[in-house]
């Protein structure tokens, strides 16, 4: 998922725990946008209709379904499109349940665990009436491909994807998905097992759109999708409206309580905390301002505001190309220096301190204690710091530190300098700007030494993390695993797991790969992330507030007193 | 900004002594230089503040004394400490991020800052920083500007022509924007031109894009100076005895554009301390660990409310020493010519 801090993206909460197969059987009824005879969709209760405003600090990435990586982009997308399979809109455990979607019923899996095959609901309509069909889901992916999305890399494994991105034709086919519109019928083939791929499936990347959808970014006009919620009034760079679709009736799919969710665009945060004060807001999506998160506190904790635990980890890298990083040595002396009391204070206290890589909520956690690098909630041993660096013959090299422009990023950076410089080396801060900084420290060519780091999941497998530290992931630009960790021990137990689609039977390999990557001092993970929620007075805080451990606040369910 | 009048000179005219009346003057011995000496030690708002510009360098100066007194270093993060104050252990951070106010002891005597950072000892050694660019600036700029003033004025034709519209060009640039252009795109890689090598952290690179963005506030007064100046009998004379140019630029030229350069360089000095702050504050001027008013003013702004000392205390150091330096000039010009109207408008 997305790093960027702006706006906070942040997928999830403590979603701990076991992912079920949830069925979905039953007949669906008649009404336009429904499956087939069964239950009627989901309400679940609270007061229905009524307008709320939103505050986002930035316009999301995109408002297209193939493209959007960022929480603000997938927090709307979410309501207005579904993929086949989708998630329960509940929170913890219950909302990490993969559900079916837009398909029957959950994918019949072959026994080598590379061909998945579902049956689209019948009867369903866009939000502009059109009929929904069993090809628009190839044509879904082909966008998600042609368009060089981020989220490419999550469908490559798909047979003749690879080929498809390589020719360059918006039209090709895709050998690898096989749809029958008379049917219903969709198959798709994968190159290789993956356990994961339930979890790919539910990406909004997946989310199915009219098959005229033209290959560019629509972000200035979404696309009609299947949903409780529809695009309108979209502004770019200043707001749009989530308005409600009444004709809305999944089978066991949520439907909306209001009327319409106008988001705007409000840059600067203390005017949001202000605004929300004063019930000009009824909900901001990031975490008051700084110098107001106190009072925020204070006075309005579960009455109109809540922290929640995201799935999501901060952590430093370390160059293992690039010396001295490339000695064992010196990483453990970094991770005995770090004092995590001390990064949490940085937060505003908005960080959970750990010494895991996985996070609390995440699938295969399990906690390491005692933390190989000391108590995360006392002091660091600075002295075996200092002597593990003597040891390694390290004293006196320099070291650049990366971080970015956003605040606590560029005090992160500074702070790792000052504890390097403590231990024995020569280090100082180098601050990038925001919007380059993944792609600086991510080209080998810059030889980034070690920086600031974070990752929220973009869905509750332990295998979104772990290539973050795969060796098969590493590259030349673009580079997500900033250290080059390649530790074939590690390597070896997660990318089995990961093709494992009971992810209970593989947990414990999760932790082991965990308790190793930590113990061998890989990454020096400090903590979890904390985001907020602070509403208006205006809202229904207690009846109708679902933290979502994927999608943060449900906006399906909110709804006003 | 602008320039309102760019022709100064010593002004030789009678000095008013305290009783009103016109002395007599000059006195036989005593030269134009000494005249406005005279004036200047007159002008007591002057020279409050050129001593408290003065007091200010000191402070700078005595930034390592007071580091060691207060036992940090102006990076040094204290996060997780504690420090004592009137018996009472508070921490220099709380949990939740706010850092401790103003103790007026010697460790944090005037607070920390959120990475827990001694605000005082960055205050004194972003001091040094930001004297050490304003003054370095001040001399690029008042160098190149002479240089180029006097190659303009001189010369004419199209040598003006093209140092005049060059100076047009960058004149049209708002100075703040093209700053942070040359100041960020400088900042990660550094400045290589030839053998010229400057490493991107560096406090030489917002020197040299303040010292270059600001000949032009100099540079076109000397030009219109020089202009006037290649028409006098001296010059003339200098010609008729086979002076060639670069002798007559600096063996007669030059002398008389002292004034002019030493009235206009206190207001140099502080606008590029004025201009490292606004690019620091914005990020791209002096870059981390050097602490900087700037960085200081930037980084404050997040806490205004629950630690507004971050904020005001920079500011308030900003505000004296630009002050300092502004009614130091406005001496210094009415010492060399009372009837001279200078001053550069924001």
């Amino acid at each position: 998922m997305s790093r960027t801090l702006r706006g906070l993206a942040c997928l999830s909460l403590a979603c701990a725990a076991m992912f079920g197969l949830a069925a979905c059987g039953g007949d669906d009824d008649n009404s336009a946008s429904t499956s087939t005879g069964g239950t009627a969709a989901t309400d679940a209760g609270g007061k229905t209709g009524g307008t709320i405003k939103t505050a986002y600090t930035s316009f999301p990435d995109y408002l297209d379904p193939a493209l959007s990586y960022t929480q603000e982009g997938w927090q709307s997308l979410w309501t207005v499109y579904t993929p086949l399979l989708t998630y329960k809109h509940a929170e913890g455990a219950e909302g990490a349940t993969i559900v079916p979607g837009l398909a029957e019923d959950m994918p019949d899996i072959s026994a080598d665990g590379k061909t998945y095959k579902l049956k689209l609901r019948t009867g369903l309509k866009y939000s502009d009436g059109t009929a929904v069909k069993a090809s628009d889901f190839e044509h879904a992916i082909k966008r998600v491909l042609n368009l060089e999305s981020g989220g490419a890399s999550f469908y490559s494994g798909i047979v003749g994807a690879e080929k498809y991105i390589k020719d360059g034709k918006a039209q090709a086919d895709i050998p690898g998905i096989v749809t029958d519109d008379a049917t219903g019928d969709i198959t798709i083939n994968l190159t290789k097992p993956d356990g994961r791929f339930p979890y790919i499936l539910t990406m909004v990347f997946a989310s199915l759109v009219p098959g005229d959808t033209p290959f560019k970014n629509m972000t200035k006009d979404p696309p009609p999708g299947v949903g409780p919620y529809k695009f309108d009034n979209v502004r770019i760079n200043r707001g749009y409206d989530l308005v409600k679709v009444p004709s809305f009736k999944v089978t066991d799919q949520q439907v909306g309580k209001l009327d319409t969710i106008s988001v705007q665009i409000i840059k600067n945060r203390r005017r949001q905390t202000q605004d929300t004060i004063q019930n000009k807001v009824d909900y901001m999506n990031d975490p008051p301002a700084p110098d107001q998160l106190r009072d925020v506190r204070a006075q309005y904790t579960d009455k109109r505001y809540k922290e929640f635990v995201t799935n999501s980890t901060y952590y430093y890298f370390l160059n293992h190309r690039v010396a001295p990083f490339d000695k064992p040595e010196v990483r453990q002396a970094v991770n005995y220096a770090v004092d995590k009391r001390s990064l949490a204070r940085l937060f505003g206290g908005l960080l959970e301190p750990g010494c895991n890589f996985l996070p609390p909520g995440m699938k295969g956690y399990q906690k390491v204690d005692p933390c190989p690098w000391g108590d995360p909630t006392a002091a660091p041993d600075v002295a075996k710091a200092k002597a593990l660096i003597k040891q390694a013959g390290v004293a006196g090299d320099s070291v650049t530190v990366f971080g970015n422009d956003e605040p606590e990023s560029k005090s992160l950076a500074e702070y790792l300098s000052d504890v390097l410089n403590e231990i024995g080396l020569k280090a100082k801060p180098r601050i990038v700007e925001a919007s380059v900084y993944f792609t600086t420290v991510g080209n080998q060519k810059t030889k980034a030494q070690a920086g600031f780091a974070n990752w929220f999941q973009d869905f509750p497998h332990p295998g979104n993390f772990f290539f973050l530290v795969d060796g098969k992931s590493i590259q030349e630009t673009n580079n997500q695993n900033f250290g080059n960790v390649d530790d074939p021990d590690i390597n070896a137990i997660f990318n089995k797991a990961d093709q494992n689609a009971d992810i209970d039977a593989v947990a414990g390999d999760y932790a082991r790969a965990d308790k190793l990557l930590v113990e061998r001092a890989h990454v020096v993970p400090y903590g979890h992330r904390k985001l907020t929620v602070f509403y208006s007075d205006r809202m229904d805080f207690d009846d109708c507030t679902v933290w979502h451990p994927v999608y943060n606040l449900d906006f399906t369910n909110l709804c006003l007193k | 900004m602008s320039i309102a009048d760019s022709s100064v000179q010593p002004d030789l005219s009678p000095v008013l002594g305290d009783g009103g009346q016109a002395e007599a003057g000059p006195a036989p011995g005593i030269s134009a230089w000494a005249l406005a000496v005279r004036r200047l030690r007159r002008n007591k708002a002057a020279l409050l503040f050129g001593a408290l510009f003065v007091v200010l360098v000191a402070l700078a100066l005595a930034a390592p004394l007071w580091a060691q007194v207060a036992d940090t270093t102006p990076a040094r993060n204290h996060l997780s400490d504690t420090v004592v104050v009137d018996g009472k252990t508070e921490q220099v951070v709380t949990f939740d991020g706010v850092p401790i106010a103003p103790t007026w002891h010697k460790k944090f005597f005037l607070g920390a800052d959120q990475n827990g950072r001694d605000v005082a000892v960055r205050l004194l050694y972003g001091a040094r920083n930001s004297l050490f660019i304003g003054l370095t600036a001040a001399i690029i700029t008042a160098f190149l500007a002479v240089l180029l003033g006097m190659l303009a004025g001189y010369f004419r034709g199209w040598t003006d022509a093209i140092i005049s519209r060059s100076l047009d060009i960058m004149w049209a640039f708002p100075v703040l924007l093209l700053g942070v252009a040359l100041g960020v795109s400088l900042a990660l890689g550094g400045l290589k031109i030839g053998p010229l090598q400057i490493q991107g952290g560096s406090l030489w690179i917002p020197t040299l894009i303040i010292g270059v963005v600001s000949v032009v506030y100099l540079a076109r007064p000397i030009r219109g100076q020089v202009l006037s100046l290649r028409e006098k009998e001296f010059v003339e004379a200098a010609r008729a005895q086979g002076a060639g140019p670069v002798k007559i630029m600096f063996s007669e030229l030059l002398p008389n554009l002292a004034s002019t350069i030493l009235v206009f360089f206190p207001l140099l000095v502080a606008n590029a301390i004025l201009l490292e702050a606004a690019l620091s504050f914005l990020g791209a001027g002096v870059q981390p660990p050097e602490p900087s008013w700037g960085t200081m003013l930037s980084d404050g702004v997040v806490l205004l409310s629950t630690a507004p000392h971050l904020t005001i205390v920079p500011g308030l150091m900003l505000v004296l020493t630009v002050l300092a330096l502004n009614v130091f000039g406005d001496g210094v010009r009415d010492a060399l010519d009372p009837r001279a109207k200078v001053r550069l408008e924001h």
